[in-house]
């Protein structure tokens, strides 16, 4: 096999490799998993040990559409 | 016992060496910039000269600021969004005192001009093996947190984290790969356009990983903690982190267009760069956006106004960088002063503001204040900052290009129309400029540092932040 054939496989693997990334971070399966991981930083009390006034306020975010 | 509150101690440790690296850092780059203008300025003495400074000034910029920086931020937001303390504090506390002794060996040995030459990567071999041994205690830090998190899922931060974490380990360990003569003085394993080429593959993925991949890891916590709403779209953060991840790797022979290099190899980091546009506008898109329905509190939030800032400068440079890649436009930049403004840009605008507001955020919760001392102050930071830059970043546009265009004009013989000194002399007004732009941003750091002072002096050091105990996993 020579190097033009082989990079051409190579290509070919990365371009499903990304396809199947974007599949995967968009699947409805995986909607909530995400949007979960995506409340991460506002699951927690400020560091004074009371909710800060600032944290959360609910709005329309890209993923929720 | 299960431990009840998170360790501060490390963050705060590393957040206000931060301010103090960052301080010296600067004003070492400022000295470098009028000793271009005046080059008798430190009057000879050979520890002073610009070829010692200049080292000292990248390292104290890029891993005493920004390392500094990235070690408080990913401590402080590995236990929060695992709600759990960190892992092993001995070690933590190992790498705040190695960091720190790694960063006085280099302010001592860069001087007297102990280097190994590679560019961001001068120091000696000792300094390496140090760095190698607190960069692993590291890891095991950071990942020790992420395996006994007690959230279900990883925040995308820590992704970014680890993938920087990791990546710096390979790309240390293969470019310093050396042959020990002396306690001093060792010689790289690789020679010729190997050596460039390795040399180059660290240097670009330094600013891949440590500049930006870190960077964003602070990006994605702090932009939605400041504007109050989570990331725009996490789904496009996981894209975005695997893409820009996979591509950096390749970018690096952007480095060496032009050279000894293979064509094909040029060609292959060039391709790689410009593909390297989509990723990251997707990943400044999605901390703009996170400000969709909140733009107003742009208006009255210091803090926030230096993140989102920070954020318009990586679009920028991220932009100009793919672009400074292609073979023809490299043909005219390459050597010239518009490389430096672009690094600036980047360096000051993205790494140096996202810095900045994150350690506006973090130093008052960490020494139990609602805020910092001055907001007015910070206010005044963001502008002198944001206009520190644009001076900079502008007049280096212009005096790269002039640099360029000058060195490459030929007269119908086929001689050089302009002589090396007639295209120094047009730099001078530039170097002035440049001064001031960085004259301005040092001194940001300034009211900085009083203002951190301030808000240190009236406040109280927390150790006693609790971790949230209705876990939900």
């Amino acid at each position: 096999m020579d190097s033009g054939t082989l990079s051409g496989i190579v290509t070919a693997v990365f371009i499903l490799v990304f396809i199947g990334i974007v599949w995967w971070a968009y699947s409805k399966g995986n909607k909530q998993r995400f949007e979960d991981a995506g409340k991460l930083p506002f699951d927690e009390d400020d560091s004074q040990g009371k909710p800060s006034s600032r944290d959360i306020t609910p709005g329309k975010q890209g993923d929720k559409q | 016992m299960e431990a009840t509150t998170y360790n501060y101690k490390v963050v705060r440790q590393f957040a206000i060496m931060t301010v103090v690296w960052g301080i010296v850092g600067m004003l070492v780059g400022v000295i470098l910039a009028a000793q271009l203008i005046w080059p008798d300025l430190t009057f000879g003495i050979e520890w002073l000269s610009y070829g010692r400074l200049r080292p000292l000034h990248t390292n104290a910029v890029i891993f005493a600021f920004g390392g500094s920086g990235l070690f408080a931020v990913s401590y402080y937001i590995v236990q929060r969004t695992c709600q759990t303390r960190l892992w092993a504090a001995p070690l933590a506390a190992f790498t705040f005192w190695g960091w720190m002794a790694v960063i006085v060996l280099a302010a001592v040995t860069l001087p007297l001009g102990y280097t190994s030459s590679k560019e961001y990567a001068e120091l000696e071999w000792p300094i390496d093996l140090l760095i190698t041994a607190v960069w692993v205690a590291y890891a095991l830090v950071f990942f020790g947190t992420i395996v006994k998190r007690k959230t279900k899922h990883i925040y995308v931060s820590n992704w970014f984290f680890g993938a920087y974490i990791l990546t710096i380990a390979i790309l240390h360990i293969v470019n310093s790969m050396e042959l020990p003569v002396t306690l001093t003085k060792s010689y790289s394993m690789y020679a010729g356009v190997q050596d460039a080429m390795v040399q180059w593959w660290y240097g670009h993925n330094a600013v891949g990983f440590f500049l930006t991949t870190a960077f964003l890891g602070m990006m994605y916590y702090f932009i939605p903690k400041q504007a109050g709403r989570p990331i725009y779209s996490y789904r496009l953060s996981v894209v975005h982190f695997w893409s820009l991840n996979f591509i950096y790797m390749w970018a690096g022979p952007h480095h060496l267009q032009y050279t000894a290099l293979p064509d094909w190899a040029q060609s292959l980091g060039m391709v790689f760069s410009l593909m390297l546009l989509a990723p990251s506008w997707g990943g400044m898109m999605n901390g703009i956006m996170t400000l969709s329905g909140a733009w107003h509190k742009l208006r009255t939030d210091p803090i926030l106004k230096f993140l989102v800032t920070a954020l318009s400068f990586y679009g920028m440079s991220t932009f100009e960088g793919p672009m400074m890649s292609i073979k023809t436009v490299n043909a005219l930049s390459h050597y010239t002063e518009w490389t430096i403004g672009h690094v600036h840009s980047g360096a000051l605008g993205w790494v140096a503001m996202i810095t900045i507001g994150s350690m506006y955020y973090l130093i008052p919760r960490l020494f139990g204040r609602e805020s910092m001392y001055s907001t007015k102050l910070i206010e005044w930071h963001f502008w002198w900052s944001t206009i520190g830059v644009v001076l900079y970043i502008a007049s280096m546009w212009i005096a790269g290009v002039a640099q360029g265009l000058m060195w490459r004009a030929a007269n119908a013989d086929g001689t050089l129309t302009y002589s090396f000194a007639q295209v120094l002399n047009t730099m001078y007004p530039f170097y002035g400029i440049r001064l001031a732009g960085g004259a301005l941003f040092f001194s940001g750091m300034l009211l900085m540092a009083y203002n951190v002072w301030q808000t240190v002096r009236a406040g109280r050091v927390v150790n006693d932040a609790p971790i949230p105990q209705a876990v939900h996993a």
